[in-house]
């Protein structure tokens, strides 16, 4: 199994939603897209076997794929939206609350340049209700970064380690988020991410704003947060139209290609498990 | 009508007397069930050129002569009609009229070897000058350019069979090669074209006549639709073919296109009545020997309105050997039985759950539902990869089977009717042919996943673009497409659902069966080509991420090794050592005391 598949326990979102179990997923026969973005799907920089199978979150980002020469790519849905499935918010929620603000991330290699503090201040100036900052394990990890969020007053988390090469994946990272996120009533971030979608999902009302702040590094190949602006353009903002929020948010995660749990065991070559998952 | 006594054979001269145009009994039973209409009881007919015995039978209330040039072929009707003509064209009586003439094996066929050739023009006029005034003639016309010779894998002027002592084709300018120049023939010969059918899958053999008007008018037809797609693959099954001739044919319907491409042409005209029609003896094609233009409103076309009015198609069961017409009406189409039969074009040919369902007689009668063929419309999803449409229209299967099934059984047509069986039309769903009914009631997980496996297959075989993953094989598909439909059933049930009907299952890298399509061949061999690449690139990185794994584990070992000998390794281990001893000392201890118990416990026994 590619290691990727594992990020934020996504493996075993999966394979709890096929009926495998809570134990250590089997391989997935392809590549289960582990993040929301504006390229094919696949992350850049990470090896991949040609014509392995690609499990893209949405039809959009397919097209996307096949347009750019991949090949064998297939729209299952976001990992995220089978969690949902499994999680259907039944039982009596506690009231919402505040905003959970998701200042945004690279990953361990990458950098991020921008003003904490002014994003702390226009957080402030915007945001109602408390709020709970969520970032990212190696941000959270950085006394200096946790302490200027602390410091304002806002409640500091972190999901959990989201793995790397197998090592250290925290199986219940999206747990724990769709835990966080039914208990706000907004989700923000400065830059259109996973977490936004997750969010709207999970029935948070949406806003991007602030500091996009730039990634030492970043990968210019699919227009970066420009295009994300121009392609998403209702998304941005203090106040989100919702209804045409979580339509967005539904085709970019794919809610409509979930499938049931016999059908992504043969989409992820699992009809004849190899390993066992207890 | 036919005599008991043998019937008189001629030989007026120019017959060829160990040549046999014979003519199978299946190759044109529509034919037959389209004269039985034309005909009225009593009434002369000439059919020139060689007919199948189904046309005789069909004509057996009619006084019939029949003009052939083979002398075997004579032999072989005598006794079953009036007169037998063995002949060429000039053996026919000047003068003598009869009030239909039939050419369905096109004029090529009237023509003899011995003799002056009279070309198509001049044999069209022979026969013309048969027709009483009043009188029809049905003739047949090879299409130059239809499916047939589209997917022809060999040429059609190569010429080497004993029938091509000369090739005809679309080279010579007296012969019509579309539908549009034989009309323009015929009325140039002073007779009234009427309606035509055309004619597939091949010319040799017509399974299916297919009015052309509304083939034009009703390209999403469901009813033509399946129609075209069965003839076309019944009728070039195991003949190697340059791509699937019915993917051509659908698609030409699709365009409205069907009429043009068709195999061939049967055309019915009449001469007309009232001074000034009548033809002159011979057209060679030369404009100054035409007629004039016949005065329509005395002379409507034939075959085309009120009590004249013929049905919309007629259809040969492949395999219950039965000839069905599909008639108009004021509730639109319905079938009506011909009450033609002819033996099964092809022995092999098998309904796709016939080893547990029947053909109902009873059915054979009825409307013919509305609507686009369901198996059209899936792939037509599949390859815009519309997923939505895909799951409105699998889950409105599945609704739909549930709204038939009594007790969660489904009985009847709804059972084993397939994607290519079934119509949709808006939220409305009917099987299109209920003439098959299942011998037992089935539930509708059954029902469901035979027909996806059924167009699983169809799909993967016959190398259709899809959303899905190439590496699921037919019943992993069959899943996805139950998941589609909204349905949680797996493999399991899958291939026990299809136990009883399915001998053998397709790999996604084989060719379909059915025509041998080069197209379809070279496409097998590209997705074989394909997943060998797929697995050799998966190989590579397999055995890549297995070297970079065995490079950590010898780091990790290295770093176990490292530590155990490290000082406060030995001193940990020096601090544990008298405990594992006491552990072990205890465990040889019970061992022995449990062999004691168990010695002492056997001897008191």
């Amino acid at each position: 199994m590619h290691h990727a598949n594992h990020f934020y326990g996504h493996a075993h979102v999966l394979a709890r939603y096929a009926g495998l179990g809570d134990g250590h997923p089997p391989r997935i026969n392809g590549y289960v897209q582990h993040g929301w973005n504006i390229g094919d799907g696949l992350a850049p920089g990470h090896p991949y076997a040609e014509r392995t199978p690609s499990l893209l979150w949405s039809e959009q980002t397919r097209r996307r794929a096949w347009s750019v020469g991949r090949r064998n790519v297939t729209v299952i849905g976001a990992p995220f939206v089978y969690l949902l499935a499994m999680q259907a918010a039944e039982e009596p929620q506690p009231p919402r609350e505040g905003t959970i603000w998701y200042p945004f991330h690279g990953w361990e290699g990458q950098h991020v340049k921008g003003d904490h503090k002014e994003l702390i201040s226009r957080i402030r100036d915007t945001e109602p209700g408390p709020v709970t900052v969520c970032l990212y394990w190696h941000e959270h990890r950085m006394r200096r970064v946790r302490r200027l969020y602390e410091n304002a007053g806002f409640r500091v988390i972190c999901h959990g380690y989201r793995g790397h090469w197998w090592k250290d994946t925290d199986p219940r990272f999206l747990d724990n988020q769709l835990v966080e996120l039914r208990r706000h009533r907004r989700v923000a971030s400065n830059r259109l991410t996973s977490a936004i979608f997750y969010g709207i999902a999970a029935g948070c009302e949406p806003a991007v704003y602030g500091d996009p702040m730039v990634l030492a590094d970043e990968d210019p190949t699919f227009g970066g947060t420009a295009r994300i602006r121009r392609q998403w353009p209702q998304l941005h903002g203090e106040q989100v139209h919702l209804p045409t929020a979580v339509d967005i948010a539904h085709a970019e995660l794919g809610t409509e290609h979930r499938h049931p749990p016999a059908a992504l065991r043969e989409l992820l070559g699992w009809a004849y498990p190899q390993e066992e998952t207890t | 009508m036919t005599t008991e006594t043998t019937s008189a054979v001629t030989l007026p001269g120019g017959e060829m007397l160990t040549w046999s145009d014979r003519v199978e009994a299946a190759d044109d039973g529509p034919l037959a069930a389209l004269a039985a209409h034309l005909v009225p009881a009593g009434a002369r007919v000439l059919l020139a050129g060689p007919h199948s015995p189904a046309l005789l039978d069909a004509l057996a209330h009619a006084r019939l002569t029949c003009l052939l040039r083979g002398y075997p072929d004579a032999a072989a009707v005598a006794g079953r009609v009036d007169r037998v003509l063995v002949a060429g064209p000039y053996g026919l009586p000047a003068g003598e009229e009869y009030d239909v003439v039939i050419a369905g094996a096109g004029l090529d066929a009237v023509e003899s070897v011995e003799g002056e050739r009279l070309g198509w023009g001049g044999l069209l006029a022979r026969l013309v000058a048969a027709v009483r005034p009043g009188g029809d003639l049905l003739l047949r016309l090879d299409n130059p350019l239809g499916v047939h010779r589209l997917v022809a894998a060999g040429s059609w002027y190569a010429g080497r069979n004993d029938a091509d002592w000369t090739v005809g084709g679309v080279l010579d300018a007296g012969r019509p090669g579309s539908l549009e120049q034989v009309r323009q023939r015929l009325d140039d010969a002073g007779m009234l074209p009427g309606t035509c059918y055309a004619g597939y899958p091949r010319p040799d053999l017509t399974t299916a006549l297919l009015t052309v008007d509304e083939l034009a008018r009703r390209t999403t037809s469901g009813l033509f639709d399946a129609v075209l797609h069965t003839a076309c693959t019944a009728g070039y099954t195991g003949q190697f073919v340059l791509a699937d001739p019915a993917r051509l044919a659908v698609d030409a319907l699709h365009a409205g296109r069907a009429a043009e491409l068709a195999p061939s042409w049967l055309v019915l005209a009449r001469r007309p009545t009232g001074p000034g029609h009548d033809p002159e003896p011979a057209d060679t094609g030369d404009a100054a020997h035409r007629l004039r233009r016949v005065d329509r409103s005395d002379n409507p076309p034939p075959g085309s309105e009120g009590a004249d009015r013929l049905p919309v198609a007629f259809v040969a069961d492949a395999v219950g050997g039965t000839v069905v017409e599909v008639r108009d009406g004021p509730q639109g189409w319905h079938w009506h039985p011909s009450g033609i039969t002819v033996p099964c074009t092809s022995p092999d040919a098998v309904h796709s759950g016939s080893e547990s369902a029947h053909r109902d007689p009873a059915a054979a009668e009825g409307p013919v539902p509305d609507g686009r063929l369901l198996r059209s419309l899936l792939l037509d999803g599949c390859l815009r990869r519309d997923t939505a449409l895909l799951r409105r229209l699998l889950r409105g299967y599945a609704d739909w089977l549930d709204g038939q099934a009594e007790q969660g059984l489904v009985a009847g047509a709804a059972a084993v009717a397939r994607a290519d069986n079934l119509v949709v039309d808006g939220d409305r769903w009917a099987v299109l042919d209920r003439g098959w009914t299942a011998d037992t009631p089935l539930t509708v997980d059954v029902v469901l996943a035979r027909t996806l496996r059924h167009f699983a297959a169809d799909l993967l075989t016959g190398g259709y673009a899809h959303p899905w993953t190439s590496t699921l094989d037919v019943a992993g598909l069959t899943v996805v497409l139950g998941g589609v439909a909204g349905r949680d059933f797996d493999r399991a049930v899958v291939e026990a659902a299809t136990q009883p009907e399915v001998t053998a299952t397709p790999s996604p890298t084989d060719p379909p069966p059915g025509p041998r399509s080069y197209q379809q061949l070279r496409e097998a061999w590209l997705r074989q080509q394909e997943e060998n690449t797929r697995l050799a690139a998966l190989l590579k990185w397999t055995e890549d991420l297995l070297t970079s794994r065995e490079r950590a584990l010898r780091r990790a070992e290295a770093k176990i090794n490292l530590l155990s000998g490290s000082l406060s390794y030995k001193v940990g281990r020096l601090a544990i050592t008298p405990a594992r001893m006491a552990k072990r000392g205890a465990r040889a201890a019970k061992r022995r005391a449990r062999a004691a118990i168990a010695t002492k416990q056997g001897g008191q026994q």
